[in-house]
């Protein structure tokens, strides 16, 4: 794309995002949104091929719906209390709908559909702005507004998202639809606790995007998208199966890796308010992501999978692509967990 | 602690800046330097622990498990030589670093203060030993048993979190040392039974308990000799010493809970043993008697009687050591052989005489021979049994009955008779897998001249 579009488009999408994230006028929310999603389509459309015009109308299509959702959540509020401001508690009913709308724009279950899809019809510098950046507008409105939150609702969302997250993903052997499932998995969890911490969920959120983005990050410098081609790894990169393994295990939350850290906080919350059952079943239904990981480790870290000869009589080039972001990135997702005692500071 | 921890942290800059020809000699020479180290916690007050800070602290219970994982180290490290010979510096290199992580996460397991940290790095134990089996096993089947590994200890294991963090919400405070006096018994409720389950299960399926037990063979069968060895040694023990710290908190709900579990091990050691004496692997009947072993354990913790801690420990430690002496031997005929089938290679004791000398010692061992430290701990886990339940004694006699067959099964299957034909050009033993032996039976013999420090802290 013509760098100057590209710049122009990026700078709408974080502008749109940061409009959601700081304006206290409903209008100036809705309209951060929509300056999101459409700026976002043309890079959802790097390259011109019909899958990739399906994906893009599929996100065109549930994320207007889900900002119609949000109008018509501003609507009721406003009809209700009348006033448009994002500091007062929202009304009981627009509170639901809010929800709904956001449960559409995050992709959570049962409102998921579209997020493998999307996610496997696009690039993957793409895909990873769609899986992390994109998370940021909506989680900032539920932060807003948890304290009306209806648990019953996301309750619902919870469950229901760390189960698709978890099932979804044992049939996939295309990565961009891995990454899609373990976000929706991610997602709920951190519904769940937003329920009672919402501090807890931002984390989740920060180290959830962290984590994506390093995992992204290798698929990108490999150029991988499927599981066969990440078994190539030891051939192209050696040292980079390392640091796949260790981020994969640090995805599905794993001690002593920093994974670990959002779902011990999650779990402390939960248990903090007598939720015993429900942290249960998320921890083994993230048993079910961890599987999927440890198959991605073992085709590509642990075991030399098998392939052709001519696969691994790969040209060694000088490498072209840009790492210098993913050193740093792996340090973070892997060796965080003893840093938490600083989450003393948020208190 | 730290004065333990930080130079077995810095075994790993060792490992990779070593010279390429000094790899094993650095590391395993200074891995014994800091077995040496860790000597003086020994000197053991008899109702108190030594308290090293917040985080750490080393009472009778934990300080001779921890002189177990840190005498194992170099054992570990002087068994594997063989096997990666043909691997690159580098392989080796992230194989020792693998060790060695086990090895930190181990230290820092038995000598953690509370109950949190102790489980953050129980799960942690899971990832090297996980690396280990899955990316050097020999056989394909290494995928499967890495698998059934992690799942099993994870499914147990996050229940134990969700129990932990509640217990630490309703009591104040999950450091071992203030639970020892703070803990109020449980109630009698359907929830407290599932908290008692919650927490017990994951050193259930770590101990392994006989219905949890499918991952063990699997996993010592693939994994390559130092993962056995630490498996065997030390990984089964993390179950018997968290249980042993958790039950403190768990009372009176254990005297009722208990039963399921107590029926469970009486019959499973029997059913182990038995299964032991059908094997053709050789490392999956020694598979099988760490399970049988284990299974005395768990009943003798269940009990909770002070002769029956007495002889859990005790008898921990014992087979620690012994256990991990066998898994060598059997890899010394694997290295020879390359099979792990009994019968391809019998009476070794003509072709290495030497060699059968430890497989009788360690042998005698197993079957718990007089006045080995396996003795005082099967003695006193039988005693305290029968103490409990007077029918138990025939289920132990016959225990010990059929433990004795399957030793001396496997002793006069590989070591007497006539040879086979084809073991004639065995390469003789080296030093390195004498030493190896020497050095797993001298702390047996030596411990049992005093075995006061293996026996707990109610002795």
């Amino acid at each position: 794309m013509n760098p100057f579009a590209l710049i122009i488009i990026m700078l709408t999408v974080v502008l749109g995002t940061l409009i959601v994230m700081t304006s206290s006028h409903w209008l100036m929310v809705w309209i951060g949104f929509e300056m999101n999603m459409l700026a976002i389509i043309p890079i959802l459309m790097k390259k011109y091929n019909p899958r990739s015009m399906e994906a893009c109308t599929k996100y065109f299509l549930t994320q207007a719906t889900a900002s119609m959702l949000l109008m018509l959540a501003i609507t009721i509020n406003l009809v209700h209390s009348g006033q448009w401001s994002t500091m007062k508690p929202l009304d009981p009913t627009a509170s639901i709908v809010m929800t709904l709308a956001m449960a559409m724009k995050l992709g959570l279950a049962p409102f998921h559909f579209w997020v493998p899809e999307v996610a496997q019809g696009i690039q993957l510098s793409s895909g990873l702005i769609l899986l992390t950046w994109q998370k940021l507008a909506p989680m900032s409105i539920l932060y807003q507004i948890s304290p009306t939150i209806n648990s019953t609702l996301i309750l619902t969302l919870s469950i229901l998202s760390v189960a698709v997250g978890g099932w979804g993903g044992l049939n996939q052997t295309q990565l961009r639809k891995i990454m899609a499932y373990s976000s929706i998995a991610h997602m709920g969890w951190m519904t769940a606790a937003m329920m009672f911490s919402p501090m807890m969920a931002l984390l989740n959120l920060v180290i959830y995007i962290i984590l994506t983005t390093t995992t992204l990050m290798m698929f990108m410098m490999n150029s991988t998208t499927t599981t066969l081609s990440l078994s190539h790894t030891w051939n192209k990169t050696p040292l980079l199966t390392t640091a796949i393994l260790a981020t994969l295990l640090s995805l599905g939350g794993l001690p002593p890796l920093s994974g670990f850290l959002p779902k011990w906080m999650i779990i402390q919350e939960l248990t903090k308010n007598d939720n015993i059952i429900l942290p249960t079943f998320m921890v083994i239904t993230a048993l079910l992501n961890l599987f999927f990981y440890m198959r991605l480790t073992y085709s590509t870290s642990l075991t030399t999978f098998p392939s052709t000869n001519n696969m691994k009589l790969k040209w060694q080039l000088n490498p072209t692509k840009t790492t210098i972001y993913l050193p740093p990135l792996i340090i973070l997702s892997t060796l965080i967990l003893p840093l938490s005692p600083m989450l003393i500071l948020l208190e | 602690m730290l004065k333990i921890i930080l130079p077995t942290i810095m075994l790993i800059p060792l490992t990779w800046l070593s010279k390429n020809s000094m790899v094993w000699i650095n590391t395993t020479a200074h891995s014994f330097m800091i077995t040496l180290l860790g000597l003086p916690l020994l000197n053991q007050f008899n109702d108190n622990s030594l308290n090293m800070s917040l985080t750490y602290f080393s009472d009778s219970l934990s300080t001779p498990l921890l002189m177990l994982s840190m005498w194992l180290l170099p054992l570990m490290i002087i068994a594997s030589q063989f096997h990666l010979t043909k691997e690159s510096y580098t392989r080796k290199k992230l194989y020792i670093t693998m060790l060695i992580m086990l090895q930190i996460f181990l230290i820092m397991t038995f000598t953690a203060t509370e109950l949190i940290f102790f489980y953050i790095l129980f799960e942690a134990t899971l990832v090297p030993t996980l690396i280990i089996i899955t990316r050097w096993g020999g056989q394909t089947e290494r995928l499967n048993a890495g698998l059934y590994f992690l799942f099993y200890t994870l499914v147990g294991s996050l229940p134990l979190l969700i129990a932990l963090i509640y217990t630490q919400n309703t009591t104040g405070s999950l450091n071992i040392l203030l639970t020892q006096h703070w803990s109020k018994p449980l109630a009698e409720s359907w929830s407290n039974n599932l908290l008692w389950l919650a927490c017990m299960m994951a050193f259930m399926v770590k101990m392994p308990l006989y219905g949890l037990h499918l991952w063990l063979p699997k996993a010592h069968v693939e994994a390559p000799i130092a993962g056995s060895m630490v498996l065997a040694a030390v990984l089964l023990k993390l179950g018997g010493y968290g249980m042993l710290r958790i039950t403190v908190m768990l009372n009176p709900t254990t005297s009722s809970m208990a039963y399921p579990f107590m029926m469970l091990s009486l019959w499973g050691m029997i059913m182990t043993s038995s299964i032991c004496l059908r094997q053709t692997d050789l490392k999956s009947l020694i598979a099988y008697s760490s399970v049988s072993h284990m299974a005395l354990v768990i009943v003798a913790i269940m009990i909770q009687t002070p002769w029956s801690y007495m002889g859990a420990t005790a008898l921990m430690i014992a087979h620690g050591l012994t256990s991990s002496m066998l898994f060598c031997l059997a890899n010394s005929n694997y290295e020879r052989i390359h099979s792990r089938t009994m019968i391809l290679a019998r009476g070794l004791q003509t072709i290495l005489p030497l060699m059968a000398a430890w497989w009788l010692a360690a042998s005698l061992t197993n079957l718990a021979l007089p006045p080995s430290i396996n003795l005082i701990g099967e003695l006193f886990v039988v005693m305290s049994t029968f103490s409990w339940s007077s029918l138990s004694i025939v289920l132990m006699g016959i225990n010990i009955t059929i433990t004795a067959l399957y030793s001396l099964y496997m002793l006069i299957m590989t070591q007497r008779g006539k040879q086979t034909p084809h073991i004639n050009n065995l390469p003789p033993s080296y030093t390195r897998e004498n030493t190896l032996m020497a050095m797993h039976l001298l702390p047996l013999l030596l411990l049992s001249m005093n075995p006061k420090i293996i026996l707990g802290t109610l002795y």
